[in-house]
């Protein structure tokens, strides 16, 4: 795992490619391209044709380049993604050791036949459902390639609602579970402390400053946004 | 209930309650255990005649004479206390198949409750979750005074004193795709158990979260809230309505999410606002049931012999 600044990492749509300039553009330490949550199916195809290009312009301006894919999808993602220029994957619904090593399998061809060093391409993995979470530290330990460990849209996921205190129901206990975890496989944990009813999609610049603040006294070191407006209090906060 | 007390038994049927719960454990004094078994057989069908389902709570440390006497027809789960490893739950397990087998009941219907109630259960949340087929709902809500005591940590306390082992029974039954039991945090410094306004709110926060399992309760007083508190209000059933009309106009367009008056209307939102519809049509469809059933057994029981 390579030692970078990564405060924040901003995702944007590769359907959308307003959202990609403007990404390239924030400030943030990492954009990441999403090829499959935020691009509806009908454009995926085009995403995956225009990533290699995107990839290309981003890093220009400053920023290193991560791609979001999944366990399904990853086979054309990657293959349509790993050039050099990408820094790596984050790798949303991980759920099994097997998973993560059959990615390995697949980056490690993609490096050979694109001319990138062997084991360029991190990987950080998004337990969003419960099986992944429960086997967390086999997932993470699974690869060297596993640079850090997040919850992704887990709250969306595993559909997990605010109690009455604000906090989302499960999500302290998966918060300080991942922590614990990541901390014990050596990798990086990923997230800020959201409370109902924010949504990272529209979380001003101030909720996402508080959250950042709880996120980093529960020991995470950077997090993921969704907006470029985000990236500012993220910055900050994880200096 | 305490299975000894014929009084809570004989109007068990008129609670609208959607369990009861006969106990063989904490409320039945030692010297009457061998007397409650004898009554399990019949309080049964008496407790489902109100469209009720009959649960029973057996001891521990008396499993096996437990269990022979409770697996009859009509008997819906086993709650078996204190749970310790899932060894113990794979003895349980064969007991009622073999009780099953010699009294013609439908093979693997009787369903076992793990009560996780130690640090030992919590230490073994996951195996023992994953134990039997027949534990079909899983959690640690009902950790209270029990786990209180083994851990040694004190009970009526502002913050949430339980959220680690929670969260573990959670998330061993979200992976192994067992109904979730579980509750959110509502602080509780007054020790009341039969308290029908605190029920209520405990109830509608647990709905609000998206939690449908009830963990019971003590006391007839509270089982007016359970029901009331895990219905979706009208409001949101209402929400969910706009939730879903919002989406058709998502669908018309192609983007993947909408911001629509301050709100995200996604998948996600979806998948929630047809959740709660759903939801709120078993809760109708139950309350129908039961009051059909009461209904019954009035009218027979008006029947000039």
């Amino acid at each position: 795992m390579n030692n970078h600044l990564s405060r924040s990492w901003l995702l944007a749509a590769m359907s959308k490619p307003e959202a990609v300039a403007t990404a390239a553009q924030s400030g943030a330490d990492v954009v990441v391209l999403d090829l499959i949550e935020f691009v509806a199916e009908t454009d995926q195809p085009a995403a995956r044709q225009n990533v290699r290009a995107a990839i290309a312009t981003v890093q220009a301006d400053g920023p290193r380049v991560f791609v979001q894919t999944t366990p399904t999808t990853c086979d054309a993602d990657l293959r349509a993604a790993v050039w050099p220029g990408l820094s790596g994957i984050v790798l949303s619904r991980a759920e099994t050791a097997q998973q993560m090593q059959s990615v390995c399998n697949l980056l490690f061809l993609l490096e050979k036949e694109r001319g990138l060093g062997e084991g360029a391409i991190d990987i950080v993995a998004a337990l969003e459902t419960a099986r992944g979470n429960q086997d967390a530290y086999d997932v993470i330990t699974a690869s060297k390639r596993v640079c850090a460990v997040t919850l992704g849209r887990a709250d969306l996921v595993m559909d997990l609602r605010p109690e009455p205190s604000g906090d989302l129901h499960l999500m302290p206990y998966l918060m300080e579970r991942l922590i614990i975890v990541a901390r014990a496989a050596g990798v990086t944990p990923l997230g800020a402390w959201w409370r109902a009813p924010d949504r990272g999609l529209l979380s001003t610049p101030e909720n996402t400053l508080q959250a950042a603040k709880r996120g980093r006294a529960a020991g995470f070191k950077g997090a993921l946004c969704l907006r470029a407006n985000q990236v500012a209090p993220l910055n900050s906060i994880y200096a | 209930m305490p299975i000894v007390t014929p009084r809570f038994i004989d109007n068990a049927w008129r609670r609208g309650c959607d369990f009861v719960l006969l106990d063989l454990e904490d409320s039945v004094p030692q010297n009457r255990k061998a007397y409650a078994r004898t009554l399990v057989k019949d309080a049964i069908p008496n407790v489902n005649k109100g469209g009720t389902e009959a649960f029973v709570r057996i001891n521990h440390e008396h499993m096996q004479a437990d269990t022979e006497a409770a697996v009859w027809p009509g008997l819906r789960r086993i709650k078996y206390p204190k749970t310790g490893t899932a060894d113990e739950v794979r003895q349980l397990d064969a007991i009622i198949t073999r009780m099953e087998n010699e009294r013609g009941i439908e093979p693997g219907s009787i369903e076992i409750d793990a009560g996780i109630e130690t640090a030992l259960a919590v230490t073994n949340v996951y195996d023992i979750a994953a134990a039997s087929p027949r534990i079909k709902e899983f959690g640690a809500t009902n950790g209270g005074y029990d786990m209180s005591r083994d851990l040694g940590v004190e009970m009526f306390v502002p913050y949430d004193q339980f959220v680690y082992l929670r969260g573990e029974a959670e998330l061993a039954a979200r992976a192994l795709g067992l109904g979730v039991r579980a509750a959110p945090f509502v602080a509780n410094t007054s020790g009341s158990v039969s308290d029908g306004n605190r029920a209520l709110r405990l109830a509608e926060a647990a709905c609000a979260c998206g939690l449908r399992l009830g963990g019971g309760g003590l006391n007839p007083a509270v089982v007016e809230s359970h029901n009331k508190g895990y219905t979706p209000s009208e409001t949101d059933v209402r929400d969910a309505q706009w939730v879903l009309e919002q989406f058709e106009r998502l669908q018309t367009g192609k983007e993947p999410w909408l911001e629509v008056e301050g709100r995200v209307i996604d998948r996600y939102e979806v998948e929630r606002a047809r959740e709660t519809l759903d939801w709120a049509e078993l809760c109708a469809a139950r309350d129908r049931e039961k009051a059909a059933a009461v209904a019954r057994v009035q009218a027979a029981m008006a029947v000039p012999k």
